[in-house]
C-alpha cells in the first residue's frame, strides 16, 4: 500500500446524531467511531431506517450531529459552520444522489461544469466533456436533464461528481432507480473513475452485491455500527 | 463569474417558464399603474380643460365687493390670464318698453375658456366668439327682443347710456345653470359701466375675477391668494360647482382610482402566488447547490440577480405595453372627444415603475429568504423545507405592502382602509368557512371510481392548499364582480339622470292666466312639457316663534353652490304641491296627506341649515304678509335632475291665495324650435331657459367616461385572469403527482379530466357565490361613502357570480391540466423528477 493510503481522509469518532419528537428525544445513530483511508472504497449497509442515510449526511456536512467529531480531509467537520463545510464540499467532496439531483434547467454538460462555476472555477469545460465522454455521453451534452434516461441522467451525475477531481466521492443509493442494466452500467463507471482518480468512495447501499465490490463495509442497525463482514476491519472502526 | 451562471440560470428558467407569470404579472401591474394613471391623467386634464369653459376660466373668485387690484397684478406675475366681469340688476329701454334685466359686463378677455354663441340677427345663423361686445355695443338674449319689441341695430337705454344692439347672445359658456336666475341677458363691456351711472354706493353688484393658467402657476397663486380672501368672496374651480357635470366628473375620478386599487390588489396577488410558486420550484436546485459547496452567499448574489432581472425585465415591458396602450386609449378617445388629449406629466411613470418595484421586493422576498435557508441536507430528505402553510411574516408583509400601495396610487386614505378591510375580511370568513366546508365535506360519502368523488376526495386532500386558492379565485371574481357592477350602476345613474328625452329648457314666470293658453299650445305642437311647479318668493323669519337675523335681502341669482343658499332670512322660492315630486325621495316624516294643513316639507341640507328638526315651526314672510307652516317630512332631493327643485314644498292650502308664477321644463325637439319661439313672441314675459347645448355636453362627457371606464375594466380583467391562471399552475405540480398516480393505477384520462373538470368547477363556482356577496356588500358601502349613489343590492349577481366563477376557473383549469395528460405516463414520471 502506498503511504497515501495510509492517511486517514475520514475519521470518526464517538458520533451521535438524536432528533427531538413530540415523544422525546429519539437517537438515531449512538457512538459511532471509524477511520477510511485516502482511496478506499467503503460501502455503508443497513436496512432502511437503521440511520445509514443519516450517517452520509453527518460524513459530508450536510447535517450537524448531536455529539462527536468528523475529520473530514484534515478538517474538523464538526467545528465549521454551514458556509465553511460548504466551502470544504466545494474543494474535497462529490456527490452522487439516488434521484439524480440535477438541475433541470442546465444542460448535461451545464450541470457536469456547475460544481467547478460554484467554486469560482472558470476552466471546467474541458474537464466537464472530457468526463461526459468518459461516461460516454459526449452525444448528449446538450439535452436536458428531461430528454434524457434515468440511466443517463445518472452518468451526468457521476460525471458532475468528478469534476473537480474531489478527494472524497459519496453516492447515495446510486442504482436504486435504475434497472439492473444501467444500475451495472453505473457501478461499474463509479468503481472505475474511484480508481482512476484515486478518490476515496462512501457508498450507501441496501445492494449486498454492490457492497461486496467495496474494500470495506459498514453494516449499521438501529443507529449502531457493527463492524465490517470481510475482515480487515483493523483498518475500519 | 457568479453573474455568469446567475445570468445563465436565468436565461433557463425564463426560457422554461418558470418565471413568465411572475413576470407577466409584475409587468400588468406597472401597465395598469401606467396606462391607468396617464389615461385618467390626460382625459381629466382634458376634460377639466373642456370643462372650464363651463366658468369661462379654470378658476373664478367671486366676489360681493370690488376686487383689490393688487391680486389681479400679482396673478399677472405669475403668469396667470385674468378678465373680470361684474353682474348687476337694471331696467333696460328701448322705445317706450322696459324690461328688468341682469347685465354682465365683462372685459376684453372674457372669456378665458370656452367660447360665446351669437347670432347677427333674430334669424341669423349661429356664430362662435372668443370675445365680448365693444365699447358701446350690447349684445341681448333673444327673450330681451321681444320683451323689447326690437331689433338688432336698434338702441338700448341702461342707466344714463345709450348702446347700439350688436349681437343676439345664444350661450355664454359661463352661463348659471339656475332656472330661477334671470335669462334676460345683457352683456356690455365693462369699461361702460361707469357711463351708465348705475353703479352708486349701496348698489347690489357682484364681482368676478376669471383666471387661467398652469395648473402650478394656479396653485402658487392661490396659496399667495388665501389668507388674503374676505369672508364674501370664494375660490372656484369647475369641479367645486354643484353640478351633474362636476358630479359625474368626480365619480369617474373615484371610479377609475378604485379600479387602478383593484388592479394593483389583483396584480399584487398574482405576483404574490407565482413568487412563491418560483421560489418553492427552486428549493431543489439550491439544495444542490449548496450540497455541491456553493455557498449563501453565492446562492443568494444568483436569485437577487434573478429578481432584479425580472424586474428590469417586466417593468421594462410594463412601461412598454402601458405606453402603447395608453396611446391607443388616448387616441379613440380623443377621436371620439374631438379633442388633443395633452401629454401627462411624469408621475405615471414614476408611480408604475414604484409599484412594479415595490410588488416584486415585497412580495418575493419571504420566499427568497426561505429559499435562501434551503438546507442542502433536502437533497437527501426530500421534503424538507415544504411548508405547506403559508407563513405569517410573508402574510403580513404582503398585506401591509397592498395596502400601502393602495394609499400611494390613490392618496385616499378612507376609499383604501374600506377595501382593504373588505377585501381582509373576506380572506378571513374564506378561510374559516373553506376550512370548515372542506373538512366537513368528508361526511358526503360517494361512490368511489367516479369522477364527482375523485374531485370531492382532492378537495378534501388539499384543504389547506384549497383554502389559499379559493381566497385567492374569491378575491379575484370579487374584485371584477364589484367593479362591473360599479360601473353598470354609475352608468345607468348618469343615464337616468339624463336619458335621451331629457328636458332641454326650461319656462319660468308663467302666470296663472297664461297657464292653460301655454299647456294648450304646448299640447297642440306636441311639446313634451313636465308638472308646473308654481313659485312664490318668499323667506324664513321665525323658527318655533322665535326671529331670527335677516342679513341678506336678496338671493344671488348668480351663486349656485348650497353653501352661499346658507343666509337665513334669504329669499327662496317656495313651491306647494300635493304629490312628491318624482325626483325627491322622503327620508323623514310623511309626505302630506289630503287634508293636510299649514306644513312644510323641507330639503336635507335646508334642515341642517336652519337647524331646525322634524315638528318645527317655520314662519315665512312673503311681502307683508306671514304664515307658520310645522315641518312633517324632509327631502332627499337630486339636485342635478333637469326638473325644477325645491328647498321648500309647502301643503296646497297655505298658498293658494298667494299670486304665483309657475314654471316647468319642456323637451323641444329641432323642427319644434320654430313653434317654441313663436310662443315666446305670443307671451313675452314667458322666459325659456335653454339648457339643450348643457344636456348634450354632459351626455357627451358621459359618453366619454364611459368608454375610459370600459376600458380600464378590460385591463382589470386580465389582470385578474392573471391570478387565476398563477393560481391554477401554481397547484400543477402536485396535480401532477396526482395524475401519474391515478393514470399508473390505470384510471381513464376522461376519469381524470372530469375529476380536475368538477374540482375547479366546485372551487370556482364556491369562490363566486362568496365573491358575490361580498362583492355586493362592500359595493353597498362605498357606494353610499364614496360615490354618492343610492347603493342597493344586486341578488342577480349571486346567481351570476358562482356561474361565471364556476365556468371561467374550469375552462381555466381543465386546458392548463389537459395540456399535462396529453403526455403518455412516463414523460409525466420525468417530468415530476
Amino acid at each position: 500500500m502506498s503511504v497515501l493510503s495510509q492517511v486517514n481522509i475520514i475519521q470518526v469518532n464517538s458520533l451521535s446524531k438524536v432528533v427531538s419528537t413530540l415523544e422525546g428525544e429519539l437517537p438515531i445513530l449512538s457512538d459511532i467511531s471509524f477511520n477510511v483511508k485516502q482511496g478506499e472504497s467503503v460501502a455503508v449497509v443497513g436496512t432502511s431506517g437503521s440511520g445509514k442515510s443519516t450517517l452520509l449526511s453527518l460524513l459530508a456536512g450536510l447535517d450537524v450531529a448531536s455529539h462527536g467529531e468528523i475529520i473530514l480531509d484534515g478538517q474538523p467537520l464538526h467545528a465549521l459552520d454551514e458556509e465553511a463545510r460548504a466551502a470544504l464540499r466545494a474543494k474535497s467532496v462529490g456527490f452522487v444522489f439516488q434521484s439524480f439531483m440535477l438541475v433541470q434547467s442546465l444542460t448535461a454538460l451545464e450541470n457536469v461544469m456547475l460544481p467547478a462555476e460554484l467554486a469560482g472555477k472558470d476552466d471546467a469545460k474541458k474537464q466537464a466533456l472530457e468526463l461526459l465522454d468518459k461516461v460516454g455521453l459526449s452525444h448528449r451534452i446538450d439535452h436536458y436533464p428531461s430528454q434524457l434516461s434515468g440511466g443517463e441522467q445518472q452518468r451526468v451525475a457521476i460525471a458532475r461528481a468528478f469534476v473537480g477531481t474531489p478527494s472524497i466521492l459519496f453516492a447515495d443509493e446510486p442504482s436504486a432507480n435504475l434497472d439492473s442494466k444501467n444500475g451495472k452500467m453505473v457501478e461499474s463507471l463509479l468503481f472505475d473513475l474511484n480508481k482512476q482518480h484515486g478518490t476515496t468512495l462512501v457508498l450507501v447501499t441496501h445492494d449486498e452485491a454492490l457492497a461486496q465490490k467495496c474494500q470495506h463495509i459498514l453494516q449499521i442497525e438501529a443507529g449502531k455500527l457493527v463492524k465490517n463482514a470481510r475482515g480487515e476491519s483493523e483498518d475500519v472502526g | 463569474m457568479w453573474a455568469k451562471l446567475a445570468l445563465k440560470l436565468f436565461a433557463r428558467e425564463f426560457r422554461r417558464g418558470e418565471l413568465t407569470v411572475i413576470s407577466a404579472a409584475i409587468a400588468l401591474a406597472v401597465l395598469t399603474v401606467l396606462t391607468l394613471s396617464m389615461v385618467t391623467e390626460r382625459i381629466s386634464q382634458s376634460i377639466e380643460q373642456k370643462s372650464s369653459t363651463f366658468i369661462a376660466a379654470d378658476r373664478v373668485l367671486s366676489s360681493n365687493h370690488k376686487i383689490d387690484p393688487a391680486f389681479i397684478e400679482y396673478a399677472q406675475q405669475q403668469n396667470l390670464q385674468t378678465a373680470n366681469m361684474l353682474y348687476f340688476d337694471t331696467m333696460l329701454f328701448a322705445n317706450d318698453e322696459m324690461q328688468f334685466s341682469s347685465v354682465k359686463a365683462a372685459s376684453n378677455a372674457y372669456p378665458l375658456k370656452g367660447n360665446l354663441k351669437v347670432k347677427s340677427s333674430l334669424d341669423g345663423t349661429l356664430e362662435t366668439l372668443s370675445h365680448g361686445p365693444g365699447i358701446g355695443k350690447v349684445w341681448l338674449s333673444e327673450s330681451v327682443f321681444y320683451s323689447l319689441n326690437i331689433n338688432v341695430g336698434d338702441s338700448v337705454e341702461l342707466g344714463a347710456a345709450l348702446f347700439e344692439v350688436e349681437k343676439v347672445v345664444v350661450e355664454e359658456p359661463d352661463a348659471p345653470f339656475n332656472i330661477f336666475s334671470s335669462s334676460r341677458r345683457v352683456l356690455i363691456n365693462i369699461a361702460d359701466v361707469p357711463k351708465t351711472e348705475v353703479i352708486q354706493p349701496g348698489s347690489r353688484v357682484f364681482y368676478r375675477q376669471l383666471f387661467a393658467g398652469e395648473p402650478q402657476d394656479i396653485e402658487r397663486f392661490y396659496e399667495w391668494l388665501k389668507p388674503q380672501m374676505k369672508e364674501n368672496q370664494k375660490w372656484y374651480g369647475v369641479k367645486d360647482r354643484q353640478s351633474p357635470i362636476s358630479n359625474s366628473l368626480n365619480r369617474a375620478e373615484s371610479f377609475l382610482l378604485l379600479a387602478g386599487l383593484l388592479g394593483i390588489i389583483l396584480a399584487a396577488v398574482a405576483i404574490a402566488v407565482s413568487a412563491k410558486r418560483y421560489c418553492e420550484r427552486q428549493y431543489d436546485p439550491v439544495a444542490m447547490m449548496k450540497t455541491l459547496g456553493g455557498s449563501r452567499a453565492l446562492i443568494r448574489k444568483i436569485y437577487l440577480a434573478h429578481l432584479l432581472l425580472v424586474c428590469l425585465l417586466a417593468i421594462s415591458v410594463g412601461l412598454a405595453i402601458g405606453y402603447v396602450l395608453q396611446e391607443i386609449a388616448t387616441y379613440y378617445l380623443a377621436k371620439s372627444m374631438a379633442t388633443a388629449l395633452p401629454m401627462g406629466g411624469i408621475k405615471p411613470w414614476f408611480v408604475s415603475i414604484s409599484t412594479g418595484l415595490i410588488c416584486a421586493v415585497m412580495f418575493s422576498i419571504k420566499p427568497l429568504l426561505d429559499l435562501f435557508d434551503i438546507p442542502p441536507l433536502r437533497v437527501l430528505r426530500r421534503n424538507l423545507g415544504d411548508t405547506l402553510a403559508v407563513s405569517r411574516i410573508h402574510l403580513a408583509l404582503s398585506a401591509a405592502t397592498v395596502f400601502l400601495l393602495m394609499w400611494l396610487f390613490s392618496n385616499n386614505l378612507k376609499l383604501s382602509v374600506m377595501l382593504f378591510a373588505s377585501t381582509l375580511a373576506l380572506i378571513v370568513v374564506l378561510f374559516v368557512v373553506s376550512k370548515l366546508l372542506f373538512g366537513g365535506s368528508r361526511k358526503l360519502g360517494l361512490k368511489p371510481g367516479n369522477s364527482w368523488s375523485l374531485a370531492i376526495a382532492s378537495i378534501q386532500k388539499r384543504a389547506n392548499v384549497n383554502a389559499v386558492q379559493l381566497v385567492s379565485f374569491s378575491l379575484a371574481i370579487k374584485l371584477l364582480l364589484f367593479l362591473i357592477v360599479l360601473k353598470n350602476d354609475m352608468i345607468a345613474d348618469w343615464q337616468s339622470q339624463l336619458p335621451s328625452d331629457a328636458p332641454n329648457a326650461f319656462l319660468v314666470n308663467i302666470t296663472e292666466n297664461e297657464l292653460s293658453p301655454i299647456n294648450a299650445y304646448l299640447a297642440e305642437k306636441n311639446i313634451q312639457v313636465s308638472d308646473f311647479y308654481p313659485t312664490i318668493r318668499g323667506r324664513v323669519n321665525a323658527i318655533n316663534g322665535e326671529l331670527v337675523a335677516r342679513s341678506v335681502s336678496l338671493e344671488d341669482n348668480e351663486e349656485k353652490d348650497e353653501d352661499a343658499r346658507q343666509g337665513l332670512g334669504r329669499e327662496l322660492n317656495l313651491t306647494w304641491r300635493s304629490e312628491l315630486p318624482s325626483q325627491n325621495e322622503l327620508t323623514q316624516g310623511d309626505w302630506f296627506a289630503n287634508d293636510a294643513v299649514a306644513e312644510a316639507s323641507l330639503e336635507e341640507s335646508m334642515l341642517e341649515r336652519l337647524d331646525v328638526e322634524l315638528g318645527d315651526t317655520l314662519t315665512f314672510l312673503i311681502g307683508a304678509q306671514s304664515f307658520d307652516a310645522k315641518i312633517t317630512s324632509v327631502r332627499k332631493v337630486n339636485w342635478t335632475s333637469l326638473k325644477p327643485n325645491f328647498y321648500i314644498i309647502l301643503s296646497p292650502d297655505v298658498l293658494k291665495n298667494y299670486p304665483a308664477t309657475y314654471i316647468s321644463s319642456v323637451r323641444i325637439e329641432a323642427q319644434q324650435k320654430k313653434d317654441f319661439s313663436q310662443l315666446l313672441r305670443t307671451y313675452p314675459t314667458v322666459t325659456a331657459i335653454d339648457v339643450d347645448n348643457f344636456v348634450k355636453q354632459i351626455q357627451s362627457t358621459i359618453e366619454q367616461v364611459s368608454l375610459a371606464i370600459g376600458f380600464v375594466l378590460a385591463i382589470v380583467v386580465m389582470c385578474g385572469a392573471l391570478v387565476l391562471i398563477s393560481q391554477v399552475q401554481a397547484s400543477l405540480g402536485e396535480r401532477m403527482q396526482e395524475i401519474v398516480i391515478l393514470r399508473t393505477l390505470g384510471a381513464k384520462g376522461s376519469l381524470i379530466k372530469n375529476a380536475i373538470l368538477y374540482e375547479f368547477l366546485i372551487l370556482g363556482g364556491f369562490a363566486g357565490f362568496v365573491a358575490a356577496l361580498f362583492s355586493d356588500v362592500t359595493l353597498l358601502i362605498v357606494q353610499q361613502q364614496t360615490f354618492d349613489l343610492a347603493g342597493k343590492l344586486h341578488p342577480e349577481i349571486w346567481f351570476i357570480g358562482p356561474v361565471v366563477g364556476g365556468v371561467f376557473v374550469a375552462t381555466l383549469g381543465y386546458f392548463m391540466i389537459a395540456r399535462t395528460l396529453k403526455q403518455n405516463t412516463q414523460g409525466l414520471v420525468r417530468a415530476l423528477a
